[in-house]
């Protein structure tokens, strides 16, 4: 057990040092420079363009620019080449702007698709079953954006309540219920949104898993003791069942940050994955990079929760 | 064995399986008794038909595609076939218990052997659990398992194969049922743990004087221990009767035939004796007797006719209107 978390901990850094590596070079590869030393804005003279190159280092060899980088990273010195701030300050404000929105959005897809899918595998075939599988595939097949708009319509129509952006401009002037409220009908949209396509997917996901057990002979077994039928799919198969997704729970971690840059584009959302793309746009290296980092640290503690958790799970796994 | 002593009587049992186009009969009419203390033994080939029958018995038939299309199944004069989910839960487990064929895949790979075993008591009896617990240990014991303290607080990836054939076993004692199904218990086994597990369902049942019904294809496992044999064939019994008069005098062409493919120490080296053919589509059974195209006795009556259960005394039948005696043709 020690020996295992030391072992994964020197494995993990050294993936860690060779994603370092791959995705720094990915950056540089990318064509276009940084908006800060555009040499076709007319607004830049050569000048100004060498001074901004040298104060990045721009003009050092890469492996020099990752030295600095990596150095800048890990005491904490990273600025935004775009505005001077500090890269984690940046990004710790984005992330607790994005956090709600990954909680609740989580907490809708795992709560829902695991009680649709148990029943769809239950009853297969029956009506139940059907009709949600021809929800997933319409869930699946529906764009996320185009779904919005219409969600966005409907609920604004109907409601009149306001739902882009995290609040209502100004709300901050009135009593605390109705800020909650706002706020709570502003996250509301979002995160459904987030969770449609995540339900679909996982559900199926679940349904066939629970399918797949339900045939096993060990659950033959269990029926053949004389256990009710409750006890037989909800102990003996779902136990089973339930195995690969705690592979899928310590993988969601990562989803904090990438998951969502279209809903926050939609809904205007403050959150990270917008961050991260407006960074790409502007070649904001420090902040891409660092947020990469950060996703690849989030990977990688994902992948440690989730072997632990294994081993929690199925006393096949000792580690 | 007389009539009213049968514990288990499955009169006529037709199961079919439904798909798009087409009925598979799996199970087409099968009759047969296993009375008190006796041994059964359902022998056939994969795919005759035996483990339906056995899974009919304990109402695991999945149904839909499956579908029970006829007959009755009495235990203890009850007919099985009509009695509601709760009441077939009643008897699963309790009265008839079941060991299946794959120990490794048999048992939940995410409960301890304890949980298992204990569970089977619970379903159909109340005990505090340290009772639950010491007739668990009682259980492993009787199976011949060593350590069972121990044993019970493992998980069954840590188990031989035997032993978890043991274990399943101990988890169909856990009721005292009247009647066990054993469904090719040793065949997933090594030859020396297979002895061991026969030898073992042979105690327990004199132990407990229970009823087994034994389904096996292994001849040399019925001439172990059948007290009376049925052979099945396509969804039907071919011949049944007691053990010696089925082995020594078998009347059906199939039986003698599945007997002549035995190997043995006087056809060292000769070529085995194979059946021509493979056993027929359940979906596209032949008409007549459904072995004729694989029978080297067929008559024209064979094509066209469903053969009549022959007698020949002693509870001794086969279906098969060409006469036999000791596979000599008439």
């Amino acid at each position: 057990m020690i020996s295992f978390i030391g072992r994964s901990i020197v494995q993990k850094i050294i993936t860690l040092f060779f994603v370092s590596i791959v995705s720094f070079l990915i950056i540089h590869l990318a064509p276009g420079e940084p908006s800060q030393v555009d040499p076709m804005n007319p607004k830049f003279t050569r000048e100004m363009v060498e001074r901004f190159r040298e104060e990045f280092h721009l003009d050092k060899p890469l492996y020099r620019q990752y030295l600095y980088f990596y150095r800048d990273l890990f005491s904490g010195k990273t600025i935004s080449w775009k505005d001077n701030q500090p890269a984690f300050k940046k990004i710790w404000e984005r992330f607790l702007n994005s956090l709600p929105l990954f909680i609740v959005g989580t907490i809708l897809t795992w709560t829902i698709s695991f009680p649709v899918g148990i029943r769809s595998a239950i009853f297969r075939g029956g009506i139940y079953d059907r009709s949600a599988t021809f929800f997933s595939y319409l869930l699946i097949s529906i764009p996320g954006f185009f779904f919005a708009y219409i969600l966005i319509m409907f609920v604004v129509n109907q409601f009149h309540v306001p739902v882009i952006g995290m609040e209502t401009f100004g709300i901050g002037e009135t009593s605390g219920f109705n800020r909650i409220m706002d706020r709570i009908w502003h996250l509301l949209l979002p995160s459904l949104l987030g969770a449609t396509a995540g339900i679909a997917v996982l559900s199926r996901f679940v349904r066939s898993q629970m399918l797949e057990v339900e045939g096993q002979d060990y659950v033959r077994t269990a029926k053949a003791k004389g256990l009710a039928p409750d006890q037989v799919h909800y102990k003996h198969a779902l136990r089973n069942a339930l195995l690969p997704f705690v592979t899928m729970f310590g993988l969601i971690l990562p989803g904090l940050i990438g998951g969502s840059v279209i809903i926050e584009s939609i809904f205007a959302w403050p959150g990270m994955g917008r961050m991260a793309y407006e960074a790409i746009l502007a070649r904001d290296y420090p902040i891409i990079l660092t947020l990469n980092f950060v996703s690849a640290v989030l990977v990688l503690i994902g992948t440690f929760i989730s072997d632990l958790l294994y081993m929690v799970v199925d006393p096949r796994i000792r580690l | 064995m007389a009539d009213n002593e049968a514990l288990l009587s499955v009169e006529e049992l037709k199961v079919y399986f439904r798909s798009e186009d087409e009925v598979a009969r799996a199970v087409d009419g099968v009759s047969f008794k296993v009375g008190r203390e006796e041994t059964v033994c359902l022998v056939g080939e994969s795919g005759c038909g035996k483990t339906v029958t056995a899974l009919s018995v304990m109402g695991l038939v999945p149904i839909p595609p499956g579908e029970i299309a006829g007959g009755r199944i009495l235990f203890n004069d009850q007919n099985l076939l009509v009695f509601n989910d709760n009441e077939m839960q009643a008897i699963r487990g309790n009265q008839i218990a079941m060991v299946f064929q794959e120990p490794l895949t048999s048992l939940n790979p995410v409960f301890t052997i304890g949980d298992q075993i204990g569970e089977a008591i619970q379903v159909h009896q109340t005990a505090p659990p340290t009772e639950v617990i010491q007739r668990s240990e009682q259980l492993l014991k009787d199976v011949g398992i060593a350590d069972p303290a121990q044993r019970l607080k493992d998980y069954p990836h840590q188990l031989s194969g035997g032993q978890r054939q043991r274990v399943m076993i101990a988890m169909a004692l856990a009721c005292d049922p009247k009647l066990i199904i054993a469904d090719e218990p040793t065949t997933a086994l090594d030859v020396t743990v297979q002895a061991q597990i026969l030898r073992l369902l042979e105690r327990i049942q004199k132990e407990r004087s229970m009823s087994v019904l034994y389904i096996t294809h292994d001849l040399g496992v019925v001439s172990k221990v059948a007290d009376r044999i049925c052979v099945m064939y396509a969804g039907i019994i071919a011949e049944q009767g007691k053990k010696d008069a089925v082995l020594k005098t078998p009347k059906h062409p199939y039986t003698q035939a599945l007997l002549a493919s035995l190997p043995n120490r006087d056809k060292r080296g000769q070529r085995l004796y194979s059946i021509p053919g493979t056993v027929p589509n359940p979906a596209y059974k032949p008409r007549g007797c459904p072995f004729h195209p694989r029978c080297q006795y067929a008559i024209q009556t064979c094509c066209e006719q469903f053969p009549e259960m022959c007698h020949y005394g002693d509870a001794h039948m086969a279906r098969c209107p060409v006469i036999f005696d000791d596979g000599r043709e008439n």
